[in-house]
Order: structure tokens, then sequence, then C-alpha cells
């Protein structure tokens, strides 16, 4: 860098996704306090242990293989020509956004003087992957097994979200050009897959041991520790802003980008490089949190498992368009995602004996669904992509955000990519008996070995005298 | 090993190089050696939880024996 304005413009980028992923780290922590204070006390090292353990096994095939798909699948491959390379085969050309500078291999994954934005860009997707890892974790714990957990966190984390990222989540992906999809803080992409993704696994799972009588009835396993669930739901809240700043391009200059001559025109951008405000989306996020809380107090009667889940559905709901949606009309559409996520969960619940035990596929699933659908009515006729302006796609324009396309971005989302390849590889891994741990065991309690040989650590102590 | 014995030098020459990092060239042994650490840990981490678990199975605790393990709350 030689010329100061250009350091100061990249250097503040840079800085600005290390700031987003050191807040991310706070969901991380949030869903590891979350997921122990829901679990049983018999099973809370072990649930503590297949959460954080995700963090490593994603990091890595992050590294590996992860980041290179988000930028080798934009066109699907075969679905639609790139506004780059007018080729719709994986992007691994000479290109300037091509993967071929994302494999493990390549001497930008790495210390770069010539480069101080994919570090860190990459480090703000790996977060969102660790967060979509983590709402699967949630809903599978006490009787699935540390490996087979493992396994599925890389799939959803390292590879499907990033496909539907790719398709979705990308300034050249096939769903903007064709579907007009529009997700700007990923209602759809990291949400809605995961919930999906969940339950696929939670059809072969089962339920935990208990959860539904004989005659069918289920029965509430409620939190064990709610005071842990509701600090863990703060710092889940409290990381989304981080996640929220992440999803946006802090400062651009769109005359040039958009081929517009002589203009100049700096602003922050959503991912589809269309303008927004970090400033409105701040104001969103709270009203959307707030219509979220408000739903979920009325709806499940005070409860607070569930009020501080609302506002976190709630949250979800608005965020396909909380870059363009009006204050009140983000806390409504809110509203109207927490109804639909309680509703869904315990009309699930009882139809097909699904045990999920903290509410994630309503609460991501469900909220997401909604979320996308809705969107593609209130924001009908919006450009999907900055892209769309003039002929810079050669294939015909991006199509404009839309009802019809929003609702197929949604299947997309929630059953093709989601819920699916949960339900193969989940059944891949009961075939091979490794996805459930033994019922003896279940009962007895995962630390049943770690509690005995901390009373036996504990008795030699406490028995001595010097 | 070391790529850069000199900032001076390299901050000044025609065209600065980027990759700074000790062993350029080597990125595909070291990918390699990632993706045997990737995969052993897996296969670890399976054999030593199958263990654990036959292991705790075979014992049939009940659901509430944990209890009697608890020495402080």
């Amino acid at each position: 860098m030689t010329d100061q304005l250009g350091a100061l413009t990249t250097i503040f980028t840079e800085f600005y996704y290390w700031i987003t992923v050191v807040l991310m780290f706070l969901i991380h922590v949030g869903f590891c306090m979350y997921e122990v204070g829901a679990s049983r006390y018999k099973h809370h090292q072990h649930t503590l242990m297949k959460n954080t353990m995700l963090i490593p096994l994603v990091t890595v095939t992050w590294f590996l293989f992860g980041w290179w798909i988000y930028w080798a699948f934009p066109t699907g491959p075969g679905l639609a020509p790139s506004i780059m390379n007018e080729s719709a085969a994986l992007i691994t050309d000479e290109s300037a956004f091509s993967a071929k500078w994302y494999v493990p291999t390549s001497d930008l994954m790495a210390v770069n003087l010539g480069d101080h934005i994919s570090g860190v860009f990459w480090a703000a997707f790996l977060l969102f992957s660790w967060t979509a890892a983590s709402i699967v974790s949630g809903a599978v714990i006490e009787r699935i097994t540390t490996f087979a957990f493992g396994i599925l966190a890389i799939a959803i984390g390292s590879v499907f979200w990033t496909i539907d990222a790719a398709w979705g989540w990308h300034f050249d992906g096939w769903m903007l050009k064709l579907l007009g999809y529009h997700d700007a803080y990923a209602s759809g992409v990291i949400h809605a897959i995961a919930g999906g993704f969940a339950l696929g696994i939670l059809i072969v799972l089962g339920p935990r041991i208990g959860k539904f009588s004989s005659s069918g009835e289920p029965r509430n396993i409620g939190p064990r520790n709610p005071w842990l669930v509701t600090i863990g739901l703060f710092l889940i809240y409290t990381g989304f802003w981080g996640f929220y700043a992440a999803c946006n391009i802090p400062i651009f200059d769109l005359g040039p980008e958009y081929g517009m001559e002589g203009v100049t025109y700096w602003t922050a951008t959503n991912i589809y490089v269309t303008p927004t405000t970090l400033s409105g989306i701040t104001m969103n996020f709270l009203m959307s949190l707030s219509g979220g809380l408000l739903a979920g107090y009325l709806i499940s009667g005070k409860d607070p498992f569930w009020t501080y889940s609302s506002g976190l559905a709630g949250i979800i709901c608005a965020s396909a368009g909380n870059d363009l949606y009006h204050p009140i009309q983000s806390m409504i559409i809110a509203m109207i995602g927490v109804v639909v996520a309680y509703k869904m969960h315990y009309w699930v619940e009882r139809k097909f004996k699904i045990d999920d035990a903290v509410g994630a596929v309503a609460v991501h699933g469900y909220a997401g669904v909604a979320g996308l659908i809705i969107c593609g009515f209130v924001l009908n006729g919006y450009p999907s992509s900055g892209y769309s302006v003039g002929a810079m796609w050669v294939g015909t324009d991006y199509a404009p955000i839309n009802p019809l396309g929003m609702f197929i971005g949604a299947i997309i989302m929630f059953v093709i990519l989601g819920l699916i390849p949960g339900w193969i590889i989940a059944k891949i891994l009961h075939g091979m008996g490794k996805l459930r741990i033994p019922r003896d065991v279940e009962i007895a309690g995962l630390d049943y070995n770690l509690l005995e040989a901390s009373r036996n650590d504990e008795k030699a102590v406490s028995s001595s005298t010097r | 090993m070391a790529t850069v014995t000199n900032w001076i030098d390299h901050l000044s020459a025609a065209e600065v190089q980027g990759a700074i990092y000790p062993g350029v060239g080597t990125e595909g042994v070291l990918v390699i050696i990632a993706l045997i650490i990737w995969i052993g840990w897996h296969v670890l981490q399976d054999r030593a939880e199958s263990e654990h678990l036959s292991q705790l199975a075979r014992k049939k605790h009940g659901a509430n024996d944990h209890k009697s393990n608890i020495t402080e709350w």
C-alpha cells in the first residue's frame, strides 16, 4: 500500500472485520452455556465438550476446503453463468474472485503483505460456520455420539452452508440471478439450513428416553439451569451484533462499481453490494429483538426459556430484509416469526414425535423460512444485487426480489441443502452404529465415569490429614 | 527456511513479495500434514469414545446412580 487513503480504507476494513470476529466469538460462548443449561446434570460435561470440539473441526476443514467451496460454487455449477468469466463452470480461473486463490496451498491463505482482507473475511465466514454447526448441536444433546456430531458439524459447517452461501449469499450467486433471492443477514443461509439439517438428523436420531409417554404424549424436559440458559442467550444476542456487522461491506464506492461514469458514492453495503447503513440495520436489529420478546412473552405465558428464544427467533425472521425494512415492519415481521416458530415446534413435536431439545429447529429453521417468505412480499421489486444495475451480467437482468423466488429459496435452504443432507448423513452414521449412544449409557449419564472419578478424587483428598 | 532476512531490502524491492512465512513453497507438505492430523484425530477420538461407551454400558447403572457421585454443589 503506497497511498494513504487507500491504506486507511484497507486497514479500516481489515480492523472492522476483525472486530466482528471477536464479537461473534460470543455467539459460541452463548451456545455452550445455553446447551449446558438445557442439559441434565449427568450429561453436562459431555454436552459442553461436544459443542466445544466443533470449533477446531470446522475451523480446520474450513481452511482445507470450506472457503474454497464458497468461491468455486456461485454458478451452481451449471445453473447460471458468472458475471466474472461468463462461464457456468466452477469458478477456478484466474479472475480476481476465483476459488483458485483460496485453496489451502495458496500463499494468500497465510500472512501476506499483499492482502489484508482475505484472512479476516475468511474468519468472519468461519464464525458463521460455527454458528450453523452450533445450532444443530443444541437439538441433539444427551444422545448423540461425539464422533457422529463431529462429522455432522463438518458437513453443515464446512460443506452445506458454504454451498448455500455461494448460491444465495455471493454477489455472483445463481439464486440471485434466477430467483431474485435476498437474505441480507442470513435468515436462510445460516438459520433455515441449520434448522432443516437438525430436523433431518432428529428424524433418524429419535427422542431422548422418557421424552414421550407410552401413549405418545410429550413430556417436558425443561432446562436444568435457567440462569445459564439466560446468560447464554444474552451472549448470543451480543454476538449477533457482530454477525450483522460482518454481513456488511463497511465502505465501498458504488459509482465505479456500478459503471456510473463520473459518479462517486461511498457507502456501506450488504453482501450483495447494494447500499444500506450500519445505523439503520442497528435500529432494525433492536426492533426485531423487541418484537420477538414481546410476542414470545405473551404466546409462551411468560416462560423465560421461550421468551429469550423468541427474541432470537424475532431477529432471525426479520434478518432477510433488515437491510431495507422500516423498524416497525421489522418488529411486526419478528412477531409473526415467533408465532410461527412456537406453534410449529409443538405441532411437529406432538405429530411426528420429534424431540428438539432446545427448540433449535423452531427458532432457527421455521423462523428463518418464515422470514424468507415474508421478505419476498415486503421487498417485492427491489434489485436482488448491485450487479443487476446496467448490463453487468450477459445472461439477462438479475431477477428482482419476488415472493415466488424467495419461497423457492426457502425450500432450497431448509429442505434441499438442510433436511435432506442431514437425514442422509445421519442414516449412514446410524447404519454404521455410530450415531446414537447405547441405551444404558443414556440412562446412566454420559458423565458417569467422570463424576465417579471426581468422587474418588474428592474422597481421597477429604480423608487426608496432611 | 527464512523468507525474509532483511526488511529494508524486502520492502524496497521493485515488487514486494507478499508471502513472508517461513518455507514459502512448502504449502503442499503442510496441507498433507494438516489432513493427517484431522483424519487421525477422528480415528483416535472414535476409538476412545467407543471403548468408553461400551465400558459404561456394561455396568448398567440406574438413572439416578450418578447422584451418589456428586460430592459438592
